[in-house]
């Protein structure tokens, strides 16, 4: 799309404001579920400058709205569904929604992204955010039309799963495709199940602390949106397409993108492989069973063969998401999901299933029924093992569950969603079921003692991500796979398994992902160099928006998620893994490597560096003030500071 | 003549080419006012793009009552504002449902192949929209035709 080939069009006619800043629609839909008030808030120049979308906008709104005995079951939570100022614009993959709220698994703040077309259908109907609050006294779903928002009846869509209940929506308004988004939750979501998902348009999951039970909890089945029919204006749209071309020539020819562009994760398995980290039987080894052979789980091979088709998000070129038609064995003939990497890893690998056609089925399954497929992989896979070494029976579980079984896999996640028999524990994820049973059981599961899933890698073999899972205040992972990390001044390349090293590293990003997760955009098209994606940002806004800013938003937008965590008594006391998941590896490439040895130097450095209080958890008075947040500083410090 | 080849298999439904033509439709990004269009087939699993093959008919020339449609230096049939009334009835003759009406502006519109240098082409990640010389045909007939097939193959889910 080269904008030297674009003859000049008429000026756009602004929809709104001259005030408003391009890429906004400058309004908020809010939502009370219990009273069935709908309404929408205006926000001001000054707030989206400051708090961009997304996750940023968010956390400001847990932070002012989500007091510290509000819980993440309690109506007044907040399930902030937001978007950001490049969504709907031509830049690749900015169908983005960030999912912010009290999450069920840490109890605290949640940010968690999928893709899809949400963030292009709400903007066209000219909203940048829902903000929804109380708790419906029957199951509800939202209906956005442009102007027409209704709250309607959805109990006929109980006990339907994702793509039933999109099926369903669809031919009840006679919309299908990409005419009409749809996210929703669930039987999981329904059953409250803390690692409930919100998932989308078929594939597109918001996985992360339990999202899809907050909304299971306000009875909320779905949010449905009609592609909108509204204008979206920028400030420079050349600019916006300009730019947008820029990054796309990053994605395809860059070495850090280049495979994603081509392949999208599945390049991974056998990356993470090679390093040891990609998660094989709950942490139990890291070396491929004797019968299977790595060169069959190259990227390319992982996709051959399959009736294959894309489905892109909003504006996307990248060959990351696809649907495919299972070849053969039971299910065959059925469209799934292609597996993204984490699909391969949690209902593949780290649950010993090799079998790639069970991979794609059960990853399906896994999307469908709802849950966060990292946690359910950590489940599955302790349930596995505990019925080989004997902290689990046949009694409990009431049947037989092996290693690399999907179809028994299959049915333990049915017995989790609808909290049926040992399900019902299970459903409190890893963390709270093992602390339950102690002993053996306790001692193999995977989990942080915050209670966020560690995501589908083998962190014994990648300490950046456990460091990071660790100390995030996301409910998740906070800062990512660095990349371009030169940009902000960091070393092209570390000792992995240097405590310092990586500290340095992980806090030298600190804020990337944030500014990212902002934007409406997904990570792995805005995997270019910030400056990139600040333009993009400026020409639609009409901002000058440099680098400089963007990290001082991410560092921002951090600091308010920890301090949101802090009132809601989650410290650095919990910053640490299980002991499996901190354990060392006895056998692959990252065998003996001890990371438990390196923790506290580790995190004592990455505390230093990112300008936080190591005994309180606390960013500093002087941290907060040089990320314009002063007024936290009284309500960390209290009033003499 | 260069037309707009449509290569319905390489389409992904990104929908990029309806943001690029409703910016050059209007200044903004705004698919609602975009003249090409993406269709889901089989459901949600397949799409495709359409938008007008400039048929050596015209039918919308034809219908027209007062003559509001002209035939461009590219060879495209496009719409005079200053002589449209916004009758309608060019998108009621017109056999593809090519031609659309615009309540703002009280218009009919449609595509008018960016001048030469259709913006919908430049825009498409995958080449499913190609700008080239070519025989105008129906795109989208065969594989219209093929995935109602495996639709129906695989009991219509």
């Amino acid at each position: 799309m080269s904008p030297t080939a674009l003859a000049s069009p008429e000026t756009a006619r602004r929809p709104h404001a001259e005030t408003i800043p391009g890429g906004y629609t400058g309004t908020l839909l809010r939502v009370n579920l219990t009273t069935g008030k709908i309404w929408a808030q205006p926000w001001t120049p000054e707030e989206m400058r400051f708090y961009v979308g997304g996750v940023g906008l968010g956390a400001k709104i847990l932070y002012d709205e989500v007091g510290p005995r509000v819980g993440w079951d309690h109506p007044d939570n907040r399930l902030i569904l937001a978007t950001g100022p490049l969504a709907g614009l031509p830049v690749w993959g900015t169908g983005g929604l960030t999912v912010v709220t009290r999450g069920a698994l840490t109890n605290g703040a949640t940010s968690t992204q999928a893709n899809g077309f949400f963030g292009a259908s709400l903007k066209f109907s000219g909203y940048d955010a829902i903000v929804i609050q109380g708790q419906a006294k029957n199951w509800v779903y939202l209906y956005i039309n442009d102007d027409v928002v209704e709250l309607r009846d959805a109990r006929h869509l109980l006990g339907k799963d994702t793509w039933e209940t999109q099926d369903a929506l669809s031919a009840e308004h006679g919309l299908s495709g990409h005419q009409m988004s749809v996210y929703s939750i669930g039987p999981a979501g329904e059953h409250l199940v803390r690692f409930a998902a919100i998932q989308g348009d078929y594939g597109h999951v918001a996985s992360k602390n339990g999202c899809g039970a907050v909304m299971g909890k306000k009875r909320l089945k779905a949010v449905c949106i009609v592609r909108g029919t509204r204008a979206i204006a920028a400030a420079d749209p050349r600019g916006v397409i300009q730019a947008a071309d820029d990054i796309a020539h990053d994605l395809k020819t860059d070495p850090s993108a280049r495979s994603l562009y081509e392949w999208g994760t599945l390049p991974a398995v056998v990356g993470l492989y090679k390093m040891g980290v990609l998660p094989i039987k709950n942490y139990t080894t890291n070396l491929a069973p004797p019968d299977v052979n790595m060169a069959d789980w190259e990227g390319p091979k992982l996709r051959a063969g399959f009736d294959h088709r894309g489905h892109q998000c909003s504006a996307c070129g990248m060959h990351h998401c696809h649907m495919q038609v299972i070849r053969k064995g039971p299910h065959k003939g059925e469209l799934v999901d292609e597996p993204e990497y984490e699909g391969w890893s949690g209902a593949g690998w780290a649950i010993g299933c090799t079998d790639r056609e069970a991979v794609a089925w059960l990853n399906t399954r896994i999307d469908r029924a709802c849950v966060d497929v990292n946690e359910f992989g950590w489940v599955c896979g302790w349930v596995m093992e505990g019925m080989e070494k004997g902290f689990f029976t046949k009694a409990q579980l009431g049947f037989e569950l092996r290693w690399g079984d999907a179809e028994g896999a299959n049915r333990l996640l049915d017995m989790i969603s609808h909290r049926k028999g040992l399900g019902d524990l299970l459903a409190e994820g890893v963390k709270r079921a093992a602390e339950k049973f102690g002993g053996a059981a306790q001692d193999a599961a995977i989990y942080t003692l915050k209670g966020a899933s560690p995501r589908g890698h083998d962190h014994r073999g990648r300490w950046d991500e456990m460091l990071d899972t660790c100390t995030a205040s996301t409910g998740t992972l906070e800062s990512g796979i660095p990349v371009h990390v030169t940009e902000v001044g960091l070393p092209a390349r570390i000792n992995p398994f240097n405590g310092e090293e990586v500290a340095r590293q992980v806090a030298g990003i600190l804020g990337r992902r944030h500014f990212e997760d902002s934007l409406g955009a997904c990570i792995f098209t805005t995997r270019t160099r910030l400056e990139n994606i600040c333009r993009a940002l400026s020409a639609a806004t009409g901002w000058n928006y440099t680098v400089t800013e963007s990290v001082s938003f991410g560092r921002r937008t951090a600091a308010i998620l920890r301090a949101f965590n802090l009132r809601c008594g989650i410290g650095p006391e919990v910053e640490y893994p299980s002991k499996r998941y901190g354990s060392i590896p006895v056998d692959g490439p990252a065998k003996g490597q001890a990371v438990g040895e390196q923790w506290e130097k580790m995190v004592n450095t990455w505390y230093e560096l990112v300008g936080y209080d190591r005994k309180t958890g606390k960013p500093k008075p002087e941290t907060l003030k040089k990320l314009g947040l002063d007024r936290l500083v009284k309500d960390l410090w209290g009033k003499k500071r | 003549m260069k037309v707009l080849k449509l290569v319905p298999e390489k389409c992904t439904g990104c929908l990029r080419c309806e943001l690029a033509c409703s910016y050059m439709q209007t200044g903004a990004f705004q698919p609602a006012k975009s003249v090409i269009r993406v269709s889901p087939f089989e459901g949600h699993t397949s799409y495709a793009p359409y938008t007008c093959t400039q048929c050596a008919e015209g039918w919308c020339m034809t219908a027209c009552p007062v003559g509001a449609i002209t035939i461009t230096a590219a060879g495209a049939k496009d719409v005079v504002d200053d002589r449209c009334v916004g009758c309608k009835l060019c998108t009621i003759a017109c056999p593809y449902g090519t031609i659309f009406y615009d309540a703002d502006t009280r218009k009919a519109f449609k595509c008018n192949l960016c001048g030469g240098a259709p913006a919908c082409a430049e825009a498409c990640p995958t080449a499913a929209i190609v700008y080239a010389e070519a025989e105008t045909v129906d795109w989208l007939a065969d594989f219209a035709v093929e995935r109602s097939a495996r639709l129906v193959a695989v009991g219509g889910r």
